[in-house]
């Protein structure tokens, strides 16, 4: 303790103390000398030898310095202190080094943001490591579904190497699995809602709803907000209708959890009471969806009785019926691989006596315990392969900002040779040298770090506005957390000691004595024996800058390629000017066949809004659709790839999609008319080749089947995915079909701006029913935009990559050559001097440069065809090899190489002999 | 040159020219010279101590607070600065000469058994 503040208060009085240190060696030499004198030397003499039995006195005050403090940290403060003022004298040195990093480390920090809160992060449960996932795997995924034991599955399922994987399982397994309480502690399920309308006090809206078994809170250990949770007594068939909300709803519709708890809301026309209210960090146990209410599992025997596929008491009893989702808390010391070969066995033998054959023996599903300290994977899989894709991009731009960095670094070592050789000489510790060199540019690394987490945190903004684009309801909300920010500031030391280390051992390795030599003459000298390996090494990292900018410039042209080629898409109807928005009549209470009714008034009533040119409406819009039934033409099941939509009248004239004969669907097509349909172009040429459509009966299958006249046929219109192939498409009125009536999306094809009708359309909406809010609404250029987010966002990073990837390199090369330039400046001197042109002497300095170009392109072609093969599934319409792609790319690339050399190439040209000459 | 080289000049051990400093300051205070002078005289010229670690191991014993530094005039009328021991670097010196008898006997024990044999 007294010894640290001796420290702290000699480390203020240093300068006194090394004037006194100075002094006592200055008295041991004197005294040193004159006992010498006494000894019979000379007085010189005797100076001499005192002098050199105390050696080198800068080293005796240096180690003597070094017991009084932190020496340590006294050096740092020096290197530190030296390494601005270095960093202050080159300015543009540092500006250009400082930029190419802060551009490098804030990409790479704005897409680990996005990694980070996608991929890495746990959710906001207490212990949320010993929570697991529970999924099965099986494989054969293609067959046809009689070969599986899952008769049929409501929920999502992902390919997954060989096979098939899923998160959902009959709700007997969850009852089997629940009893086997020595692996869980507790084992919880749930499954996702549909969207529901939501009205409170009087005002409806959309609301996500998540179903969720009596242990799921206890399982996840979240605290109520205010009130309770959902517990194992309100989860029964018959228990009074009770619902949990999330913060977010009470604060909006509420004002305060505290305020909600006790209230009634209407979910789809049936009365809830709200008991309490989740924490507001809660989001459920799926990233990708943020529930704004919880309502007991059995509440679907309530609310999911009048659609399709009507939930009954049965339903939980069906051991072919796949639908809900379970996630388990392990005991303490229980690992997960334990808990698989515990609940393994038990699974398989309950699935093996729901096989109803021996072919779905063969391919049973086998359980999986994953892990589900970050909730469930959805997110991870639909975002994991892009985002992993533009962090190896960002990751190229670091490597060629460091390069970059080494580069200039380097050209600035063999500068400072002198300046380190003489500090070498007069008796500097090589490692003391090294460090302080190190020193420089960690410092010029973790500033350019700072820069680069202000450029992350726009970054990504940026991101997300770019990801969401358009999506209501975005859940991804990525922040600079520690995380992040302790990612960056690791990186950017690690550059710093990546790029500072070399030019650093190479500076210190210098021979002092050619160094000291002096004038360049010296400089050359030394530099002719070390040239070969020191050009070589900043032509290397030239080079590879530029074939990394070629990948760079190469991925950009793919993306943008296929961005253009998704937008050229013959979409086969008139996107501009449409108004689309979603209605459901059925939850706001409307039933059969009052809701046909409904449903066409208000079509009647949008057609009339003056500036409307014709209103329809379909069960979902055609890039949305993908609806298929059974469907028998002269009694044989139609092409299986065939799809239906069910829509209302003057849907082709509102769409403009042109009618090739008969006519469309219109106001004549009531429930109680003639069965009609309209085929699309491909269906008549699938099923009746050149035959006559018109007045053909096809049948619609299933339980009710029913008979349908063709009545006209549309030419070909794109339905469902825009990647999608066209399919055999068939247009049947929905007032004429048995499957009950849901939501329906309305289209209207308007004058102007289509949203500029927006506020009547509420307004007529409203006057209708007040209970039913309008969702989803856009025009139809935009939910086209919205399919192609992802490569819209793809295209447009990567451009933006690419640019900066020649930006860097560009400066880079521009260093090297202006470098070079100002090295050589004595040796053009001379060739002008003896007759060179101006012209020859900037072809000499261009034709190195171009030479660069040419060697990174010899590299970078096929590094760049290699590599086109691992974004593959990422392109639409142009190959991995495509010409136009990379012969542009190369030309842009010499475009930005001749620019970055015309500079220096020019200053070259203009060198005045006698200056050049006279320098040395 | 009239003064003779010494036979052989002995490496200082590790840690031992705190000790010989410590014991150089018993009975007067002195400066760094003086302390250099006093053990290679004293050792009959066998140690020598270089001034490159004689200045860090006197300021080490300072930072310590073993001994004290003044600036006083030396006896030719030179400001010098002169050691002295503390208290505690008292206290020290009699710790670390014990330990070091100890260890020289303990040393003379090993090395020289084959005379006692003999005797």
């Amino acid at each position: 303790m007294i010894s640290f503040f001796r420290k702290l208060w000699w480390l203020t009085q240093r300068r006194a103390r090394e004037d006194e240190l100075c002094e006592e060696l200055q008295f041991h030499l004197e005294e040193e000398a004159e006992e010498r004198t006494e000894e019979g030397l000379s007085k010189e003499e005797a100076l001499r030898s005192a002098r050199f039995e105390l050696g080198n006195p800068a080293i005796v005050e240096e180690n003597t310095r070094a017991v009084w403090g932190w020496i340590l940290l006294e050096q740092l403060i020096q290197d530190l202190r030296y390494a601005l003022r270095t960093m202050l004298r080159n300015r543009v040195f540092t500006a250009l080094a400082l930029l190419s990093l802060a551009l490098g480390i804030g990409a790479n920090t704005a897409i680990y943001s996005f990694m980070d809160a996608i991929l890495l992060r746990s959710l906001p449960v207490s212990d949320p490591e010993s929570l697991v996932v529970l999924n099965w795997h099986s494989k054969d995924p293609r067959g046809p579904r009689p070969n599986h034991v899952m008769h049929s599955m409501d929920g999502s399922d992902w390919v997954e190497g060989d096979g098939l994987s899923s998160g959902i399982f009959p709700f007997g397994v969850f009852e089997l699995l629940r009893e086997n309480n020595a692996v869980f502690s507790n084992l919880f399920a749930y499954y996702h809602s549909d969207k529901r309308n939501l009205t409170i006090k009087g005002e409806a809206e959309i609301a996500a709803g998540e179903y969720v078994s009596g242990e799921y809170f206890t399982g996840l250990a979240v605290p109520p907000a205010a009130g309770r949770l959902i517990i194992a007594d309100d989860d029964r068939a018959g228990a009074p209708p009770v619902v949990v909300i999330s913060a977010g709803l009470a604060d909006r519709r509420f004002s305060g959890a505290a305020n909600a708890v006790g209230q009634s809301v209407l979910i789809d026309n049936i009365v809830f009471t709200v008991i309490g209210v989740t924490p507001p960090e809660f989001f459920g146990v799926d990233p990708a969806e943020s529930p704004d209410f919880y309502l007991p599992m059995h509440a679907n025997l309530l609310l999911d009785r009048t659609v399709p596929w009507a939930v009954k008491p049965e339903t939980y009893l069906e051991r072919n019926h796949y639908w809900i989702q379970m996630m388990g808390r392990l005991r303490p010391g229980v690992t997960r691989a334990q808990a698989q070969a515990a609940l393994a066995p038990a699974f398989q033998q309950w699935v093996a006596a729901t096989a109803s054959n021996p072919r779905e023996l063969e391919s049973l599903p086998a359980l999986r315990v994953e892990e589900g300290a970050g909730g469930l994977g959805t997110l991870r899989r639909r975002y994991s392969k892009p985002l992993y894709l533009l962090l190896v991009m960002v990751g190229l731009i670091l490597a060629i900002a460091c390069a970059n960095i080494a580069n200039l670094l380097l050209s600035r070592a063999a500068a400072r040779q002198r300046e380190i050789a003489v500090r070498l000489s007069i008796g500097a510790d090589r490692l003391r040298v090294l460090r302080q060199l190190l020193t420089e540019s960690v410092c010029l690394a973790f500033l350019g770090g700072v820069l680069g987490v202000v450029l992350a945190f726009w970054g990504v903004n940026f991101l997300t506005v770019l990801l969401a684009n358009g999506h209501e309801g975005f859940t991804l909300h990525a922040g600079l957390n520690w995380h992040v920010l302790i990612a960056t500031f690791v990186l950017s030391v690690f550059c710093g000691a990546v790029f500072g280390l070399a030019p650093a051992l190479q500076s210190t390795r210098a021979e002092v004595m050619s160094a000291l030599k002096g004038g360049r003459a010296a400089e050359r000298g030394w530099q002719s024996k070390l040239a070969f390996r020191r050009l070589s090494l900043s032509h290397v990292l030239v080079v590879s800058q530029i074939v990394i900018s070629l990948l760079m410039v190469v991925a950009a042209g793919l993306f943008v390629r296929t961005l253009s080629h998704l937008q050229s898409i013959q979409l086969g109807f008139n996107r501009e000017n449409v108004l689309l928005f979603e209605l459901n009549a059925r939850q706001a209470g409307h039933h059969d066949p009052e809701i046909l009714a409904f449903y066409e008034e208000l079509r009647k009533q949008f057609a009339s809004i003056p500036g409307i040119r014709s209103a329809t409406l379909s069960h979902a819009s055609l890039l949305g659709a993908g609806r298929g039934v059974e469907i028998l033409v002269s009694g044989k099941s139609a092409a299986p790839e065939t799809r239906i939509l069910h829509t209302g009248p003057r849907f082709f004239s509102t769409m403009q999609i042109p009618m090739l004969v008969g006519r469309e669907i219109d106001e004549r097509d009531t429930p109680d008319s003639t069965g009609v349909v309209v085929a699309n172009e491909r269906f008549v040429k699938v099923h009746f080749g050149t035959e006559d459509p018109l007045g053909r009966h096809i049948t619609r299958g299933g339980p009710h089947p029913r008979e349908m006249e063709i009545i006209g046929v549309a030419s070909d219109a794109h339905y469902g995915r825009l990647k999608d192939a066209t399919r055999p498409v068939l247009y049947i009125p929905y007032n004429q079909d048995q499957q009950r009536v849901q939501q329906m999306v309305y289209a209207l094809r308007t004058t102007g701006d289509p949203l500029n009708y927006v506020p009547t359309v509420r307004e007529i909406v409203h006057r209708a029913d007040s209970r039913i809010p309008l969702v989803d609404i856009r025009t139809q250029a935009a939910e086209i935009d919205r399919t192609m987010n992802q490569e819209i966002v793809f295209a447009r990073l990567c451009t933006g990559f690419a640019m900066l990837a020649l930006v860097i390199a560009g400066i880079g090369l521009y260093g090297t050559t202006a470098y070079g330039v100002a090295r050589r400046t004595a040796e053009i001197g001379i060739r002008m001097a003896l007759g060179a042109q101006r012209g020859v002497v900037m072809r000499m300095i261009l034709g190195q440069v171009l030479l660069f170009a040419a060697l990174g392109i010899a590299i970078g072609l096929p590094a760049a065809l290699g590599a086109s093969r691992l974004v593959q599934s990422f392109l639409f319409g142009v190959k991995t090899d495509d010409p136009l792609t990379l012969g542009s790319a190369v030309g842009i690339l010499f475009g930005a190489v001749m620019l970055a050399g015309y500079v220096p190439a020019r200053r070259a040209s203009r060198i005045d002999p006698i200056h050049a000459l006279r320098e040395d | 040159m009239p003064k003779s080289e010494p036979p052989t000049r002995l490496e200082l051990l590790q840690g031992t020219l705190e000790v010989l400093i410590l014991r150089t300051l018993l009975r007067e205070a002195k400066h760094g010279h003086a302390i250099a002078k006093h053990i290679q005289r004293t050792s009959e010229d066998l140690l020598q101590v270089e001034t490159g670690s004689l200045y860090p191991a006197l300021h080490r014993l300072e930072a310590k607070g073993w001994i004290a530094a003044s600036w006083e005039l030396s006896d030719k009328g030179k400001r010098a600065r002169y050691y002295r021991l503390t208290p505690r670097g008292r206290k020290q010196l009699v710790a670390e000469q014990s330990k070091w008898e100890a260890f020289s006997r303990a040393m003379g024990l090993i090395l020289r058994p084959a005379d006692q044999e003999g005797q």
